[in-house]
């Protein structure tokens, strides 16, 4: 088991919704806990976790995740491993996952749980996307306008796309507002279509010679 | 017709001038999963059921299942180009297809694309394919007729204008026969016709054009074609589409008719999109809201009430059964919703009793009333009589010697077989059927041999045509049979008896 693990698709595909969901859950959950406790910085040691030890042994991590222990023998090791190097607040929630049969949740979790930290902060990731990569000027001005108007923080993930040929698409959770030159084209391409047909059903002898063909 | 190029270059001129590009706010998604003409998306989580989305290459899509965490889309177009990760917008408009009088005499695809190479639709309007159907107060009651040029089915099962009527039968029996005769027929009545295909091969659907086309019918009909080589998704909403564009007619007042070439073909497209999205498979795999499928399409058969314009939509589906078993889910099912039913018998059509209506089974639940005086007068008693006599001639097969009363109902009845066959393209205006209805019960046809009757109708056909041609045009105008047209038409009658007994 000591080969690394091949990543052979990238995120987005496969991914699976419903585990979203549930991860999104346990993120939330397990956030508010830690402000209700006090505890600082409760991703450190989800994140420790999963890089010190989980990725560092891969047997372990294999252990934990899969079906090959019963549930109370996993409790032990938690019990045994985990819990005198750890908080008890964290370990609470470790035992809480493996009760509910979540553990193989852990990565997604850490993933969710840093954008679900950013809403409590007033953060928003704003998908930006130019023709031209974007200057400081027009990237504060962006930010700007989003803070005035959507009432948030926005962190802004840029990409550029040149067959949007001007303008700029903004993306808000999954909601797009489309200013691009592209779609702008694209709407006076079908109105001119829409209205040339018009014209032509409404009066056929505006456009035909009188003499005919 | 040549353009002038500077009138619609101003045209364009001054659209670009006033052109104010809005910003465009969708809702997107992400397709996580594709195959079989259908993909699982997530995000859009403002999408309505039946919204119309759009794939990033422009393919459109149905928002068929709503989920907790995704939404399942049936693909209407070519799946095969639809990658996972590709982006899905919301339009916020529901499925639907272009409309209006350039529709007539195309061929088009249910989504309103031309298939017939003869340019774009020239049509600016559209109309949402999946409609509620008028209400009652929005009703009257089905009274004007519907001829269908097939003495057989306007004498026995007379269909009206707004009714639903059933065609039933086994493969090869004529079914699409007698729907193609029916538009036929509708020429110069002001009659729209919408022509469904769904599920059948293409060459099939060409050869129909092809017969519409030569007999002058493609003027006045829309034909939608999905061939049992497009997706399920599409062969499920072209019911839905035909039924669309008709109602565009009807709610101008017009009459409309509209075939839906078959229904049961488009339930197993349905079949198929329902198990891939999941849904549980009830009675023959069928998902539980076939029936629906079925009944919310001809419940959109209607004959609007004066307010709305008068208009009506006729709706023949046709169903196919296998082995005229019409205990199977999906014949039951549009049985019961449709006022009525054509049950055809591949039996009778080897017999060459065509069209191979058996009118023991064959029902009208509404059209009665829409048969015109005469008909109704000269027909009243055709189905009895032809009852008994299906008695009378197994009765007579025991090889029992018969009275000679007997014998002469078994004769008139072999005659009126005779004549209610037809032949294919041959729709017979309702005035000829009346006559030649009149005749055969009347005894005029009695001392004709069985193998002429159909020879001899024709000549009376063409002898009334020829010869009484105001007695036909009083019966054409009044279409009552009065006393004074029934005394001519039997004078005319004897008179054309007389001529064939000289002849032979």
């Amino acid at each position: 088991m000591s080969e690394v693990r091949l990543k052979t698709r990238p995120d987005s595909v496969l991914e699976d919704p419903g585990a979203l969901a549930v991860a999104t859950l346990y993120a939330r959950s397990y956030l508010a806990g830690a402000t209700q406790n006090g505890i600082a910085a409760p991703e450190e040691e989800l994140n420790s976790l999963l890089d010190d030890v989980l990725a560092a042994h891969p047997e372990f991590s294999e252990l934990l995740m899969s079906d090959s222990l019963r549930r109370d023998n996993k409790l032990a090791i938690v019990d045994r491993v985990i819990a005198p190097g750890s908080s008890e607040y964290f370990t609470n929630f470790l035992r809480v996952l493996i009760r509910h049969n979540r553990v193989e949740l852990l990565p997604m979790i850490r993933q969710v749980l840093v954008r679900v930290q950013e809403e409590a902060a007033g953060k928003k990731r704003v998908r930006v996307k130019t023709a031209k990569p974007l200057s400081d000027g027009s990237r504060s001005k962006i930010r700007e306008q989003l803070t005035s108007k959507f009432g948030f923080d926005p962190i802004l993930q840029e990409s550029v796309d040149e067959s949007l040929i001007g303008g700029l698409v903004l993306q808000v959770g999954d909601t797009v507002y489309d200013s691009s030159l592209r779609s702008r084209l694209k709407q006076l391409k079908g109105r001119l279509v829409e209205k040339a047909l018009n014209e032509i059903q409404s009066g056929r002898d505006r456009f035909s010679h009188p003499e005919g063909d | 017709m040549k353009f002038k190029a500077d009138e619609i270059a101003s045209v364009i001129q001054k659209e670009i001038e006033d052109f104010r590009g809005q910003m465009q706010t969708a809702e997107v998604g992400r397709v996580i999963e594709v195959g079989d003409g259908i993909a699982r998306c997530t995000g859009l989580s403002t999408a309505m059921s039946g919204e119309m989305l759009e794939f990033s290459n422009g393919t459109r899509g149905l928002a068929f299942n709503l989920e907790e965490n995704s939404v399942g889309v049936v693909i209407l177009g070519d799946y095969l180009k639809i990658k996972e990760g590709d982006e899905v917008r919301s339009t916020g408009k529901l499925l639907s297809v272009p409309v209006g009088e350039a529709l007539l005499g195309r061929m088009v695809d249910p989504l309103g694309n031309p298939l017939d190479g003869k340019g774009p639709v020239m049509t600016s309007e559209s109309r949402p394919l999946e409609w509620l159907a008028a209400g009652v107060a929005d009703r009257q009651p089905v009274k004007e007729p519907l001829q269908t040029g097939i003495k057989a089915i306007d004498a026995m099962t007379p269909i009206g204008r707004g009714q639903r009527e059933l065609i039933i039968g086994d493969r090869k029996t004529g079914k699409t026969a007698i729907a193609i005769d029916t538009i036929l027929n509708q020429k110069d009545t002001g009659v729209i016709c919408v022509y469904v295909a769904c599920g059948q091969r293409a060459s099939s659907i060409a050869g129909v054009v092809e017969i519409l086309r030569q007999n002058g019918a493609m003027d006045y009909t829309i034909v939608v074609a999905a061939t049992s080589a497009d997706p399920a998704p599409v062969q499920y909403i072209a019911p839905y589409a035909g039924a669309a564009l008709a109602e565009y007619f009807m709610y101008q007042g017009k009459h409309t008719l509209v075939v839906y070439d078959d229904l049961s073909k488009q339930a197993v497209a349905y079949r198929q999109l329902s198990l891939l999205m999941r849904r549980p498979p009830g009675r023959e795999a069928f998902p539980g809201d076939v029936f629906y499928c079925h009944s919310r399409l001809l419940e959109r058969a209607v004959k609007l009430n004066k307010e709305l314009g008068g208009g009506s939509m006729t709706a023949l589906p046709i169903i196919e059964t296998l082995e005229g078993e019409v205990s199977a889910y999906i014949p039951t099912n549009v049985i019961s919703i449709t006022d009525g039913q054509i049950y055809l018998e591949p039996d009778l059509f080897w017999k060459g009793i065509r069209p191979a209506i058996n009118v023991g089974v064959s029902v009208s639940r509404v059209g009665g009333n829409a048969q015109t005086k005469a008909m109704k007068k000269v027909a009243g008693s055709l189905r009895l009589d032809l009852a008994q006599f299906r008695e009378l001639e197994a009765f007579a097969q025991l090889g029992t010697e018969l009275e000679k009363e007997t014998q002469a109902q078994l004769d008139r009845g072999y005659r009126m077989v005779e004549l209610l066959k037809q032949p294919q393209y041959g729709p017979l205006h309702v005035a000829d059927q009346v006559v030649a209805i009149y005749a055969g019960a009347k005894g005029y046809f009695d001392k004709v041999p069985v193998n002429k009757v159909q020879q001899t109708e024709k000549e009376l056909h063409e002898f009334i045509r020829t010869e009484h041609a105001d007695m036909r045009d009083k019966l054409v105008a009044q279409a009552t049979l009065t006393e004074e047209i029934e005394a001519e038409l039997k004078k005319a009658l004897e008179a054309f008896n007389a001529r064939q007994a000289s002849k032979s």
